[in-house]
């Protein structure tokens, strides 16, 4: 099993209960679209993923110890 | 027929214009750009009698456009020295169009020490003296106007820091509920309107009446397809109304290109605590307001209205940017204590950007230190009283940086960067370099390919395709500029063709003839070609395009990185336009 630090913001924040991240375990070789389907994260509403600081694609291969962020939408400035 | 307005303060006289050939047709940016190219001489000082303060609507402001109640301000900075403009939201821009004002033209300069106020309406504009109000914050000047005139009014006017003359004051424009807090931020041009007297536009639209398209079937279809495409992106549609702008600052935290301490590291430990996620729970737990809107016809609404803890009005927002300036940048995280400095700043009539980014190199500097959220407003509070201290944080990061002799200071051509460190984000890097308006995130916003995942995806930490990336979100931006459109129109119209056809059947059905997707795009390249050739004549160079040194020296964490575009390709941004 991988140990995963997840982070979800805005509109994603509901399908980890509320809260900015939790630690997840995920099958080894698991993917990111993998992780959404774990944690119920619709993947259409996931607009930006990050591992480790660097944008990511559904497919990306997640390993033991990494990081993960993910967002809905976002824009401004 | 749209008429400029020509206001003279040296003989105190006001004087309507047809447009001219040159002008005509010209909105926002375009018209601004234009008047100051055409008559402001390069060489002048900013604030002598020889600049020009130049308000314009967009061509679409006031025509029942969604989102297009911008206005612009343009004049030469005091900040910069370049040509500028800077847009603001608020209702004072679709007032103006009521009244049948292409633009306002405020040109000479009176015997010191004499404030004027400008009333305008569809029928009269009359300059009178406003002695009374010199030393007013904008909510005071602005509760005065109301008292006198009723609240179906607007208002553009300067605090302290405008009567200071100082580089980093703003021109305030009222929203909906008649508050200040909306500004044409960026280069000073508070300033320009202090050196020449004027405290306050009062603008009446009674009696006006809407511009009205030359084919109403015809802009009537681009508004509706236009409208579609803005409610159906999932940013404009929902991001934006329900967690405003500072939604970015998580991800701009996540993707290590949160500039903390004075631009030293890429992410901020305490973001939480000042994120848009914690900025929305605590206004609903308060009673404020999300999904704001800050003009009649905003359907994005990303304005907010912030209570402090016993649930009274503080203040808008605050937006991204200052939540940044005064948080991340000077290692504050107390939301509360940011929206005081928010306030602050509006009633003083200060850039919060560039105010948010002087302070952090005053903490460097040793003057109070990072974290200081009550010194930070004790700073700001020297600014109100005047005091020499207060008048080197309202002079801007570089002035002070060199007052004391400081090596990072975040700034081009003399203006602070905002919220994106260019060495985590590379394609802002470029934006910030090449832009005419100094270090500016509005000028060609690439966060958008680099962060955001709209528009395309470009990697953020590689040279490769910034250039290209920044110089065509710059000439889109300046095209955008002079419609006014909100630029945050651009997130619907990078993912989503139908929106920029939709603004050009608008502008088409608007003026009665066909504006293609080039034609509009041309008024992008145009106005910056004018920009361009000023800040030539000004002085401006290639060397000027570029970053301060340290972003090249100096590695960013977390992604350890410095700005690796190369200068040769900086040079490139805008071959073939000027």
């Amino acid at each position: 099993m991988s140990k995963l630090r997840v982070y979800a913001y805005a509109e994603l924040r509901q399908y980890i209960g509320g809260r900015a991240s939790l630690d997840v375990e995920l099958a080894d070789g698991g993917t990111v679209a993998d992780l959404l389907a774990q944690l119920g994260i619709p993947a259409e509403r996931t607009k930006i993923v990050f591992v480790n600081s660097r944008a990511a694609e559904l497919d990306r291969v997640l390993a033991d110890g990494e990081r993960v962020d993910l967002f809905s939408a976002i824009g401004g400035g | 027929m749209a008429t400029i307005l020509r206001v003279n303060m040296s003989d105190l006289t006001v004087r309507r214009e047809e447009a001219d050939e040159a002008y005509r047709g010209l909105g926002g940016r375009g018209m601004t750009s234009a008047v100051v190219a055409a008559e402001v001489p390069p060489h002048c000082h900013p604030l002598s009698a020889a600049n020009k303060l130049v308000l314009a609507p967009g061509s679409l402001t006031g025509t029942g456009a969604p989102c297009s109640g911008r206005l612009s301000a343009g004049a030469k900075s005091p900040l910069t020295w370049t040509i500028k403009e800077a847009n603001s939201g608020g209702m004072a821009a679709i007032d103006l169009a009521i009244c049948g004002i292409q633009a306002i033209v405020v040109e000479g300069r009176p015997a010191t020490g004499k404030w004027y106020r400008l009333r305008v309406s569809a029928s009269e504009a009359v300059l009178e003296p406003a002695d009374a109000l010199a030393g007013l914050g904008n909510y005071d000047t602005v509760a005065r106007q109301i008292e006198q005139f009723g609240d179906k009014v607007s208002c553009l006017s300067i605090g302290p820091a405008g009567e200071m003359r100082a580089c980093s004051a703003s021109i305030a424009v009222t929203d909906v509920e008649l508050r200040p807090t909306r500004h044409c931020g960026r280069g000073g041009l508070g300033a320009v309107m202090g050196a020449k007297g004027l405290k306050v536009i009062v603008v009446d639209p009674a009696g006006g009446q809407r511009p009205r398209p030359v084919d109403m079937a015809g802009f009537r279809q681009g508004v509706q397809r236009f409208n579609e495409a803005l409610l159906g992106h999932p940013l404009t549609g929902e991001g934006l109304p329900k967690y405003g702008t500072n939604s970015l600052a998580n991800v701009i935290n996540a993707v290590g290109g949160f500039p903390t301490r004075n631009f030293s590291e890429g992410q901020f430990e305490d973001v939480e605590a000042i994120s848009g996620e914690r900025q929305h729970d605590v206004i609903l737990e308060r009673g404020g307001q999300i999904a704001h809107a800050c003009h009649r016809g905003c359907t994005i609404r990303c304005s907010r209205i912030y209570m402090d803890e016993h649930g009274e009005y503080l203040t808008k927002g605050p937006e991204y940017e200052t939540v940044w300036a005064h948080g991340a940048n000077c290692g504050i995280h107390d939301l509360d204590a940011i929206a005081r400095m928010d306030r602050m700043d509006d009633d003083l009539g200060l850039d919060t950007i560039e105010t948010g980014a002087t302070i952090a190199v005053a903490m460097e500097a040793g003057i109070i230190p990072f974290g200081d959220a009550a010194g930070a407003l004790r700073l700001l509070d020297e600014v109100r009283r005047g005091t020499p201290l207060g008048r080197l944080i309202a002079s801007g990061a570089e002035v002070l940086g060199r007052a004391y002799g400081m090596e990072r200071i975040p700034t081009v051509k003399g203006q602070s960067m905002p919220a994106y460190d260019p060495r985590a984000i590379q394609g802002m890097g470029v934006t910030y370099a090449t832009s005419t308006m100094g270090a500016d995130h509005t000028a060609g916003y690439a966060v958008t390919a680099n962060v955001l995942s709209v528009g395309g995806k470009v990697d953020p930490l590689r040279p490769e395709g910034q250039v290209e990336l920044s110089r065509n979100l710059q000439i889109a931006t300046t095209a955008i500029d002079t419609t006014g459109l909100c630029l945050f129109v651009a997130f619907a119209v990078l993912d989503n063709p139908a929106a920029l056809e939709g603004i050009c059947e608008m502008l088409s059905g608007y003026h009665g003839r066909r504006i293609a997707a080039e034609d509009f795009l041309a008024l992008g390249t145009q106005t910056l070609a004018l920009e361009r050739g000023f800040n030539k004549a000004v002085g401006y160079t290639a060397a000027h395009d570029r970053l301060p040194d340290f972003f090249r020296t100096e590695k960013l964490s977390p992604h350890n990185v410095t700005f690796a575009v190369p200068d040769e390709e900086l040079d490139q941004v805008f071959a073939g336009i000027g």
